[in-house]
């Protein structure tokens, strides 16, 4: 039978039948929402910005997110349990991913940004270094922000805060490297960093710069007698013994040498510093929401 | 009286407080670390937990479902008997006040304005101790008649005058009791201190700080308590006529009680609770039960908290009456187990004690096998319950995973070290100024030499100058071996052009501590970066033995003290530990455990944590073989798997 026969399908599909009618009415309402349907499902969930905060114990990580969130700084003590909040940021900082946007579009409004507060005692950092790296259903963190004190550091005797903040920051870099050299190529992405340089108010504190190059050289020392060290035990057979699987390389590939936050860009890892506070007269958390807001 | 009281979070944010004195927040830091962090140093039964610190004793409670710490902190002198009371009372209103916005996720903001409702607990509180300090002062003067003295005769005309018009309303009850005088007023213990020395302490300058000293004095008398720190001048003598102070200035003040009320209740109240004084003092007179309507007429928002307080607390005890005969009734029970049987496999269980009770025992067993000493095995286990009890497993998560998991995270709490030791480091650090000391002690053959030698081959690869010792001057071959190992050592570093290796030997006989002290001239003088001091094995138990490591400390001086304990040894391990830690006398403990043989158990290597857990002193090195290299340091991770595994 031919097409242009009166029987044909397209004949009898271009005539006025009740049939052909429901059809057409039913495809033209459905289409729309297959396509719909289709879209959204396709289209990755919007990732609500995670920033995980680190740093030694007494350095400021809760006052710091409480003054995230509220505006102002609570009492606190030391921390026993990790704790998430959400904070939205403020609407003088644009998120670098809308710039272009208009001041008065709607999408504007308040981004809210989790951040997550980690206990910085010794006993307890294996939650955070849990956090930094998640199980794979869990999206790992947008961005890391290691909170130290600037004025701890300045204390010339035996420098211990200072040395607790670089072994601290060392695992912690050395933890996201590992992640990214074990990450498949399509799944490593970058992880941005910043050191915070907090308490500036204080009379003592050191500014961003010098926290920053303290904080290298530290590194750098630490990275070396970790390589000279005793190596970590491992499992031999079904007790202790042999040596610990050593992942591969030191912190920035070799651990000689003076070490620089640059070096780890190659991981993606992109270290910066800016100094705050969150009490007293000084820059504030703003210099900490540019760099959020350059992230998200 | 209270100086401070904190409720904080678990995760730090302290969401409300109220200071009568700085406390400064130190003292809290201090308790978070060691009770919650550490878990040491807890003093006072498991209900009622006490930490002292810098003066301060800190009391708190926990409300583990919603993460909540409730601490108040007040001087150790003073002993405030309505602590607990009160930390109890604000848990259980606080909780129940606050719980929805407490569980939202996500935000640390918390609206509680819970001032009145605390104001309120403590005025409660402090007047039934009062009521209970007059209850035992007029018990005693009912109870025995004895002659009054002169002196406290004055004394008690001014001391106490809320208590006079107080004292007829308690009174009656007290007589029937009377008949057990001696129970009662240790029933009431040091519930008469608050009240008299605080208040008067401090609204009273003149005379007041007479009489409040002295009333402290018979107040902690009456208590008979050793906890009375503050009555430990008081004679026995002393001790048998304040009572009967007591109980004559009751008499006193029922003939010229009025004329001295009047002022003192002003003073009496000014401090503590400025705005409730007059309904307060009204109801003193009245029978106790009269109480909520007489401070209604006075203060109708005062009325109303205490009313919603009361009810919130009835609710919360009726709450736990019911968890508490819960399991009574046949059908209840039944019904109950499938309930939670089902409860077991879905999740969502809110843990009890009898829930947890045999997973424990089954997870105690497990640790026993793994050759963890008994006390740690047990206390860890207390501690697992501790956590657990009032928690909700997770979903489709049953209770022994739930305790697995609790378990291994306990587990890795303990053995990680609070800041990691970077031997090189600290060796770095003093390089050039002064050799760096380090010292081996341990029980006779755990390898304390072996150990030695090894941590020398592993200083010499980092091209250090050690000298070695020989600190063993009592067994024989003791100083032979160090020569053999150090001809071993200087051939291997000849052969890698590594450090240098030098042995100190004076022979047998001699004081270890003497040469240990010369050697470390000696190197300090030749430019040794390290010294290694061996000593001679000693029993733990054996005082003499251990009396002389205290001289050997002082006069070394060194660095670190390591000792080496086997992991071969089973429960004998927490006790090794404890006394080697204590054998250095005050102020100085051993620095970190070197535990041997760990090549030879298998994965039974409870040893590590039974020495970590007795001491709270981290463990630096393994010893996984006979060769120099076979050192390592301790990696939680596998530690941890190691132990869980079944």
């Amino acid at each position: 039978m031919a097409w242009h026969s009166p029987d044909g399908w397209l004949t009898q599909g271009l005539a006025p039948h009740v049939s052909t009618i429901t059809i057409t009415f039913i495809i033209t309402l459905a289409l729309p929402i297959f396509v719909h349907w289709y879209l959204y499902r396709s289209r990755a969930a919007t990732v609500t910005p995670k920033f995980l905060v680190l740093g030694p114990s007494g350095a400021g990580k809760t006052a710091l997110i409480t003054t995230l969130e509220r505006g102002a700084p609570t009492a606190t003590h030391t921390s026993l349990t990790p704790l998430t909040i959400a904070a939205p940021l403020p609407a003088t900082h644009t998120p670098s991913s809308a710039r272009y946007r208009s001041t008065n579009d709607a999408a504007l409004r308040l981004v809210p940004i989790l951040f997550t507060d980690t206990p910085g005692h010794g006993k307890l950092r294996h939650l955070a270094l849990g956090l930094i790296t998640p199980a794979p259903p869990t999206p790992p963190p947008t961005g890391l922000i290691f909170v130290v004190d600037a004025a701890a550091l300045s204390s010339e005797a035996d420098n211990a805060g200072l040395r607790d903040a670089a072994e601290y920051l060392h695992d912690v870099l050395l933890a996201l490297q590992r992640a990214y050299e074990r990450a498949k190529s399509s799944v490593a992405r970058e992880i941005p960093l910043v050191v915070v340089a907090g308490k500036l108010d204080l009379f003592t504190a050191l500014p961003a710069g010098v926290v920053r190059s303290l904080l290298e050289a530290e590194i750098g020392r630490v990275r070396e007698t970790k390589a000279r060290g005793i190596v970590g035990v491992g499992k031999g057979g079904d007790g202790l013994g042999g040596e610990e699987v050593v992942e591969e390389g030191a912190l920035g590939g070799r651990a000689e040498g003076k070490f620089e936050f640059g070096v780890m860009e190659e991981w993606g890892i992109k270290v910066s510093v800016v100094g705050g506070n969150v009490r007293g007269e000084g820059p504030g958390v703003t210099g900490l929401w540019d760099w959020v807001a350059g992230q998200i | 009286m209270l100086d401070s009281f904190e409720v904080l979070t678990t995760s730090g944010v302290v969401l409300w407080s109220r200071t009568y004195v700085p406390v400064g927040a130190s003292a809290i830091n201090a308790l978070i670390q060691d009770i919650f962090i550490e878990e040491r140093g807890t003093v006072g039964d498991a209900a009622r937990p006490t930490y002292k610190r810098d003066g301060y004793t800190l009391k708190w409670r926990t409300a583990k479902d919603l993460g909540l710490i409730f601490v108040a902190v007040y001087q150790s002198l003073l002993s405030i008997s309505w602590i607990d009371k009160l930390l109890d009372n604000v848990r259980a209103l606080f909780t129940e006040l606050y719980r929805d916005q407490l569980k939202v996720p996500r935000t640390t903001r918390v609206e509680c304005p819970f001032d009145p409702y605390f104001d309120r607990q403590i005025k409660e509180l402090e007047q039934e101790a009062n009521n209970a300090t007059t209850r035992s002062f007029t018990d005693s003067s009912a109870a025995e008649i004895t002659p009054p003295g002169s002196e406290a005769n004055e004394l008690s005309a001014e001391e106490h005058p809320a208590v006079s018009g107080l004292r007829k309303a308690a009174k009656k009850p007290m007589y029937q009791d009377s008949t057990s005088t001696d129970v009662t007023p240790i029933a009431t213990p040091d519930a008469s201190r608050p009240n008299s020395p605080a208040h008067l302490l401090k609204a009273k300058a003149g005379p007041g700080g007479r009489v409040s000293r002295r009333s402290r004095k018979a107040a902690a008398v009456v208590t008979s308590s050793p906890a009375a720190a503050s009555s430990g001048d008081e004679s026995s003598a002393n001790r048998r006529a304040a009572p009967k102070g007591g109980k004559k200035k009751m008499r006193k003040w029922d003939a010229e009680g009025l004329a001295d009320e009047d002022d003192g209740v002003n003073l009496d109240y000014s401090a503590p609770a400025a705005e409730g004084e007059r309904p307060v003092e009204s109801l003193e007179g009245v029978d106790q039960g009269s109480w909520g309507t007489r401070t209604a007429t006075g203060e109708f928002t005062l009325k109303d908290i205490g009313d919603e307080m009361d009810a919130i607390l009835q609710s919360a005890n009726a709450k736990d009456a019911k968890a508490a005969d819960g399991s009574s009734g046949l059908v209840g029970s039944s019904l109950g187990a499938i309930g939670g049987l089902f409860r077991n496999v879905v999740g969502g269980k809110k843990l009890t004690r009898e829930d947890l009770n045999k997973s424990l025992k089954g997870m105690e067993e497990h640790l026993l096998k793994k050759n963890v000493a008994r006390e740690a095995a047990v206390r860890l286990c207390d501690s697992v319950e501790q956590d657990l009890i009032g928690m909700k497993t997770g979903s489709f998560t049953s209770v022994e995973a739930t305790i697995r998991g609790a378990m291994e995270r306990a587990l890795r709490q303990i053995l990680t070290p609070t800041s990691p030791l970077d031997l090189l480091r600290e060796i770095q650090a003093v390089q050039g100024k002064r050799p760096y000391v380090i010292s081996i002690v341990g029980v006779n053959g755990v390898g304390k030499s072996t150990n030695l030698s090894k941590i020398c081959y592993f200083l010499l690869q980092n091209k250090y100058r050690v000298l070695i010792a020989a600190g063993d001057t009592f067994r024989s071959g003791a100083v032979e071996q160090l020569r053999v190992h150090t001809r071993n050592l200087r051939e291997l570093t000849a052969r890698q052009n590594a450090g240098e290796v030098d042995l100190y030997e004076r022979g047998y006989g001699k004081d270890a501590a003497t040469i240990a002290r010369d050697a470390v001239t000696y190197a300090a003088q030749q430019g040794f970066d390290v010294v290694l001091i061996d000593t001679a094995g000693r029993r733990h138990n054996d005082q003499r033995l251990m009396s002389s490591l205290e001289k050997f400390a002082k006069m070394a001086q060194p660095d670190k003290i390591l000792m080496v304990g086997e992991a071969l040894v089973g429960s004998d391990a927490v006790q090794q530990a404890r006394n080697f830690d204590a054998a250095f006398g005050a102020g100085r403990r051993l620095d970190g455990f070197i535990v041997s043989k760990c090549d030879t158990v298998g994965d039974m290597v409870g040893t590590l944590v039974s020495m970590v857990h007795a001491t709270g002193i981290p463990v630096l090195f393994l010893g996984t073989g006979q060769h120099y290299s076979d050192l390592r340091t301790l990696r939680v991770e596998s530690v941890v798997e190691l132990l869980m595994r079944t």
